[in-house]
């Protein structure tokens, strides 16, 4: 295999993957028709600063008193496999939450940038044990549920057929209890659960600075794509890192939505994403924004 | 396993011969191979990435631990057989979790600055690690470090190098798969022999390695015969059960027959 791989230009055996679906060259415009045309970004979250609103994310945990997410964090669980256990897990609260890779802070810290007066909690699913870890995030996301957040954050996903249904289950649960899910779709050429399902916002990382500016991609299922490339994050021990990754992306898109949670506490999942779509930087508006 | 005719010297035969054969597939056939392979992955992912270091470190998942097999560059002998928790670090967030990361100015992460850099003498600037993935089993992670021409690795590092990565699993999956074969194929040989001799399995491959040219054409069948081992080796349990039956059934009539007798 190795050797095939010599003597094949690295060109060859490039694929195109999620994110050059964001590349200039290959987006596409939406125009935006009838009453979406009149949805601006003043309206869909101008003045929000998310407060009040329940974001959960589901990760390594959060190094709560990192001064990325300072004053954010207002509890959380642990989430751990145990086999010895009816379901195969355990639930820790985790009142002061600490991160063990550093990945989480990260996350945490965008939505934090962009949502600041939002409540965090850490929902940590990886650890130590390989075993159990697609329930370990099953489990967390019904947690997340549970506890009624109003925004969960997924930075990982699993690929995992025999967590098709669960995770399919979960997110129409989600949607029914007013719950929104984002996801980061992976960045390898594998199925990516949750976030191929429609209820839940995908994401992919795209060029670009500006936390606010994102883009829709009308050929699903990557619907959306926002900064993800060389940010700037939080990361362990009160440090900061430059990061590339999808992972990145997806809590842009979960901080836009605290803020239109906040803004407009009664639109329900499928309403937030029209609103996204909407105001997305390639949709096209005939009225002027 | 006296009594399974162990003079049957036809049989033995051709077990060689197929054992010669998966060994001409160029697939590992002892643990030293399986090493070779790898190391090849990581000078290409090197070179391919214009990378000043890269690595493969695989899951011990009885140890809950990566353990770094390959590399190559900057801290490679500091690094070889390095075993580090699999909830600590760049590597082992990747093994947990099966995604991929880019990160540079990792000299500002101090818990991945500390353990590396005490155990190593190195501290790269940019990391890019990717899964290796097989099915849907994280077994392993691919780390290149330190992009000589940028301060950081971008999106389409990512990307290429997670093609890269999938088909280095993949090899690596037909090598242990090969090597499993081998192994069976060698304790069969020996069974067949009736020796139970540990030095066994090395007398009958240096026999292998000693084999005439004439015997180059059958070679070329008998590697047919072990791709097919291969394929079935791949396929569902009931497959290969259902093969082991046909085989097992063959050489049932085989041994019946009075000229092998």
């Amino acid at each position: 295999m190795s050797t095939t791989n010599e003597s094949e230009p690295p060109e060859e055996i490039l694929r195109p993957a999620w994110s050059s679906q964001f590349s200039p060259d290959i987006l596409q415009e939406v125009e935006a028709v009838g009453p979406l045309a009149e949805i601006t970004r003043d309206w869909a979250w101008g003045g929000s600063t998310g407060k009040g609103v329940r974001v959960a994310v589901i990760d390594s945990g959060i190094e709560h008193d990192h001064p990325a997410v300072a004053g954010g964090v207002r509890g959380g669980t642990i989430v751990e496999y145990d086999r010895r256990t009816k379901t195969q897990l355990r639930f820790k609260a985790d009142d002061k939450p600490v991160d063990i890779f550093g990945h989480g802070t990260a996350c945490a810290g965008i939505i934090h940038l962009i949502a600041p007066e939002a409540e965090l909690y850490s929902v940590r699913v990886i650890g130590r044990d390989l075993t159990g870890k697609a329930m370990q995030f099953a489990g967390g996301l019904r947690w997340a549920i549970e506890q009624g957040m109003d925004v969960v954050n997924m930075s990982l996903s699993t690929s995992r057929e025999e967590y098709y249904g669960l995770f399919h289950e979960l997110a129409d649960e989600a949607y029914f209890h007013n719950v929104m899910l984002v996801a980061a779709v992976n960045n390898i050429p594998a199925p990516s659960y949750p976030s191929l399902y429609s209820s839940v916002i995908s994401v992919a990382a795209n060029e670009g600075r500006d936390p606010f500016t994102y883009y829709y991609n009308p050929s699903p299922p990557v619907e959306f794509g926002a900064p993800g490339i060389d940010v700037e994050v939080a990361w362990l021990n009160k440090s900061y890192s430059t990061s590339t990754g999808n992972s990145f992306a997806a809590p842009h898109i979960t901080g836009i939505v605290t803020l239109i949670r906040a803004k407009h506490p009664e639109f329900t999942p499928f309403q937030i994403k029209t609103v996204l779509t909407a105001c997305a930087a390639n949709s096209r508006h005939p009225v002027d924004r | 396993m006296t009594d399974n005719h162990p003079t049957n010297g036809r049989l033995a035969e051709e077990l060689r011969q197929l054992l010669a054969s998966i060994e001409a597939t160029g697939r590992a056939l002892l643990p030293a191979s399986n090493l070779e392979l790898l190391q090849t992955v990581v000078d290409a992912a090197a070179r391919i990435f214009g990378a000043a270091a890269a690595s493969i470190c695989l899951v011990d998942e009885t140890d809950q631990v990566l353990e770094f097999k390959v590399a190559i560059g900057a801290g490679k002998d500091e690094v070889l057989g390095m075993r580090i928790p699999i909830d600590r670090g760049i590597a082992g967030y990747v093994a947990n979790t099966g995604q991929p990361i880019a990160i540079s100015n990792v000299q500002q992460d101090p818990r991945f600055n500390q353990e590396f850099a005490r155990s190593t003498g190195y501290v790269p600037r940019s990391i890019l690690a990717t899964p290796l993935i097989i099915g849907d089993r994280v077994i392993g992670v691919m780390e290149v470090l330190d992009k000589i021409s940028a301060p950081s690795f971008g999106m389409q590092d990512m990307e290429l190098l997670g093609v890269f990565a999938q088909q280095a699993a993949i090899a690596i999956d037909q090598s242990q798969q090969m090597d499993n074969l081998g192994r069976a194929m060698l304790r069969g040989i020996d069974r067949l022999l009736g020796n139970d001799g540990s030095d066994q399995p090395t007398r009958i491959r240096s026999e292998i390695e000693a084999g005439t040219a004439e015997e180059q054409t059958r070679r070329r069948e008998m590697m047919d015969l072990a791709g097919l081992f291969f394929e079935i080796g791949q396929a569902g349990e009931d497959e290969r059960r259902a093969c082991l039956q046909i085989l097992a059934a063959f050489r049932d009539y085989l041994r019946s027959r009075p000229s092998l007798g």
